[in-house]
């Protein structure tokens, strides 16, 4: 009889030690999870922006954009840390194939040379040098915004592109910003350029590049109705030479001389959309723990819960060990001891549970999941810093369970 | 009475309530037990019995009066020094034998003895020639429920006298066997009681087994009806 029951109540036990192993382990998966793909993600964008071939950009909120883009690049390029300044409005635009059908398409005006000098190194392999435009600087056909000089009438598309709808170089494109075909120009494909794979955010695979006046001619931002030049941008580059790039000063003096050149624009540095990228992935850092702790709070409740009832199962055992004489803090030892294992038990399997997790999305997710999931980072001092406070919780919850183990009366357990 | 050393346990007007049913099981008791003494209690069922012996035992406080060990206040002191009064001073022999389930029978007669911290190579020697004595050598790795009643019962007896205690209280510990076990068990406690000088106190219904002690203790409704030394 007496073997029996307590075989049952073991074999409960047993359970309810299994649950609680997989209650504190689903717990600290979700951490695993939120904080390696969170980071990664962050890390991701903070490369990117801090490897891009550029320091400082110039935008403005306004109808136009930046106004007056060819002078006032001109005008940046004339300031002595200035490597180059690469002005470009983009827009989409309807495609008309010579077989029939058309399609969304975005263009992208700039100055040749300059936005070759603005790319990042690991884009500049795949851009043809220098690109097949015609006049590197622009200046020619702008002319001063009479806009007089020979059309170029030259593009480059993108590969994705030119592969899905069969484009050769050499064929010709009507491109319009209406939709409209009788308001299309006509543009030679002069050759075609590689898209970085894009792991975030839109994939611009569909792209083509004009001369900054072509487009701003085709849409209508070369001039105002009465003639004068709007000559308008969406930013403008800036890219410093060498030295002066990697000086967060000496980028922040040069934001500030083109600053106040044009006072009315937005002039940022990267250093500071750096900046409020690390505010941003601290915010949500906090969040994620946030959230996080209210799984975890979940998976100690359980814990905790456990080794209360452990208590009463284990009270006639309990009862002896005391009566006995043993010193409590054999009995502090011992639920210790167990809350430990138990946490370390769903601390490891929480870890082991989110990398699998992450990694398998990483291989098997839809695309975007699985081309987020690849970007996690594991680091470890913040994942120990997760195990170390399970477990240091878990050790808390263990004398909460000695203290209830150390006050029930002897004589009445022992009855 | 003879004047010097103190009683090795002195009760003084002890009175124990239980909150619950407002029950009072001890009624200002006073009764002394000098060492190497031994004494049986008897009773009707209710009478205070087993309560009188947790109090000897320091496993309880009394409500009211002092319990006194070689003269020193014990029974109202923080559970933690009772615990290691209980430890060097106390060997305990319940009814229900009381082994852990989880250990065994050798694991059981080492668990005070790990308590009082007592070197590995000793505890192993001291728990072999305890088990000897009580005739569980061929046992030592069983589990309690792979024992009978009265192996049960004897290696709880090596248990309680792991750390040498200077007094045995034994709560009807034949209670749950059969004739020749308790004979056995009795023997084994009444030997213990004689070698080491140790005192013991068996509470019992028995009288064959109030008859092995030189002193007896009738008990009514929670006081001490008499008093008498063996005839
Ligand atoms: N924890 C408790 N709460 C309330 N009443 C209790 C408690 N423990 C014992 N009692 C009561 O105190 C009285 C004495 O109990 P005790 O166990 O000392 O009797 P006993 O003489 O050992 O009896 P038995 O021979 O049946 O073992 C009884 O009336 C019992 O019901
Ligand atoms: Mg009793």
């Amino acid at each position: 009889m007496r073997g029996i029951g307590r075989g049952r109540s073991l074999r409960h036990l047993r359970f309810q030690t299994l649950l609680a192993i997989a209650a504190v382990g689903v717990a600290v998966a979700l951490p695993v999870v939120l904080l390696s793909v969170g980071g990664g993600v962050a890390q991701h964008e903070l490369r990117a922006l801090q490897q891009s071939g550029f320091q400082v950009v110039v935008g403005a909120p306004g109808l136009h954009g930046v106004e007056g883009a060819h002078g006032l690049t001109t005008k940046i390029d004339a300031l002595r840390e200035v490597r180059a300044a690469s002005p470009i409005l983009s827009l989409p635009v309807t495609v008309f194939l010579p077989g029939g059908g058309q399609a969304p398409l975005l263009a992208e005006g700039v100055m040749p040379g300059a936005f070759l000098a603005t790319v990042s190194p690991e884009e500049s392999g795949l851009f043809p040098s220098p690109l097949p435009l015609g006049d590197p600087t622009d200046l020619h056909h702008f002319a001063n915004g009479s806009y007089s000089g020979a059309a170029v009438n030259s593009m480059l598309v993108s590969s994705p592109f030119a592969n899905s709808r069969s484009v050769t170089t050499g064929e010709r494109l009507a491109l319009s910003v209406t939709g409209n075909r009788s308001q299309s120009t006509v543009y030679n494909v002069t050759g075609t350029f590689g898209v970085p794979p894009s792991l975030l955010g839109p994939t611009g695979a569909f792209v083509a590049i004009l001369p900054l006046s072509d487009l701003q001619l085709l849409a209508g931002e070369a001039q105002a109705s009465d003639g004068s030049a709007i000559d308008a941008v969406d930013t403008i580059q800036v890219a410093l030479s060498g030295s002066a790039s990697s000086s967060p000063t000496t980028v922040a003096q040069v934001a500030q001389s083109i600053q106040s050149l044009v006072p009315y624009y937005d002039v940022s540095t990267l250093s500071q959309e750096v900046a409020s990228l690390q505010r941003a992935e601290s915010v949500l850092t906090g969040f994620y723990l946030a959230l996080s702790s209210f799984s975890l709070a979940i998976g100690l409740v359980f814990l905790g819960v456990l080794l209360v009832r452990r208590v009463d199962a284990l009270r006639s055992s309990i009862a002896i060990r005391r009566a006995l004489g043993l010193p409590a803090r054999s009995l502090a030892a011992e639920f210790a001891r167990t809350a430990l294992v138990l946490a370390g038990g769903g601390v490891v399997l929480g870890l082991l549970a989110g990398i699998l997790l992450v990694r398998a999305l990483a291989i098997y997710g839809s695309a975007g999941v699985a081309a987020v999931a690849s970007l996690a980072v594991f680091d470890p001092v913040e994942l120990g810093t997760l195990a170390a406070a399970v477990l240091g919780l878990a050790a808390l919850l263990s004398l909460a369970a000695t203290r209830s183990a150390l006050r029930f009366s002897l004589p009445e357990a022992l009855r | 009475m003879t004047t010097g050393k103190p009683p090795m346990v002195e009760l003084t007007q002890v009175t124990k309530r239980y909150p619950i049913g407002s029950v009072t099981a001890l009624d200002g008791v006073s009764f002394a037990i000098a060492a190497g003494a031994s004494v049986s209690i008897e009773g009707p069922s209710g009478c205070g019995k087993t309560t009188l012996l947790n109090l000897l035992g320091l496993l309880d406080s009394p409500t009211s009066g002092s319990v006194r060990w070689n003269g020193a206040a014990a029974g109202s002191l923080p559970e933690r020094e009772r615990a290691r009064l209980r430890l060097s001073g106390v060997g305990f022999i319940f009814q229900r034998f009381h082994l852990l389930p989880t250990l065994t029978a050798a694991e059981n007669v080492e668990l005070p003895l790990r308590a009082a911290r007592r070197p590995g190579p000793e505890r192993a020697a001291r728990v072999a020639e305890l088990l000897e004595r009580v005739g569980l050598t061929g046992r030592a790795r069983a589990y309690p429920h792979e024992l009978s009643g009265g192996e049960e019962q004897r290696a709880a007896v090596a248990r309680a006298l792991a750390n040498g205690p200077g007094l045995l209280l034994a709560d009807e510990p034949t209670g749950e066997l059969d004739r020749t076990n308790a004979d056995a068990v009795l023997d084994l406690l009444v030997e213990a009681h004689r070698e080491s000088g140790a005192a013991l106190v068996i509470v019992t219904h028995n009288p064959d087994v109030a008859a092995r002690a030189a002193r007896h203790l009738r008990m009514q409704d929670g006081r001490i009806l008499s008093d008498s030394l063996a005839e």
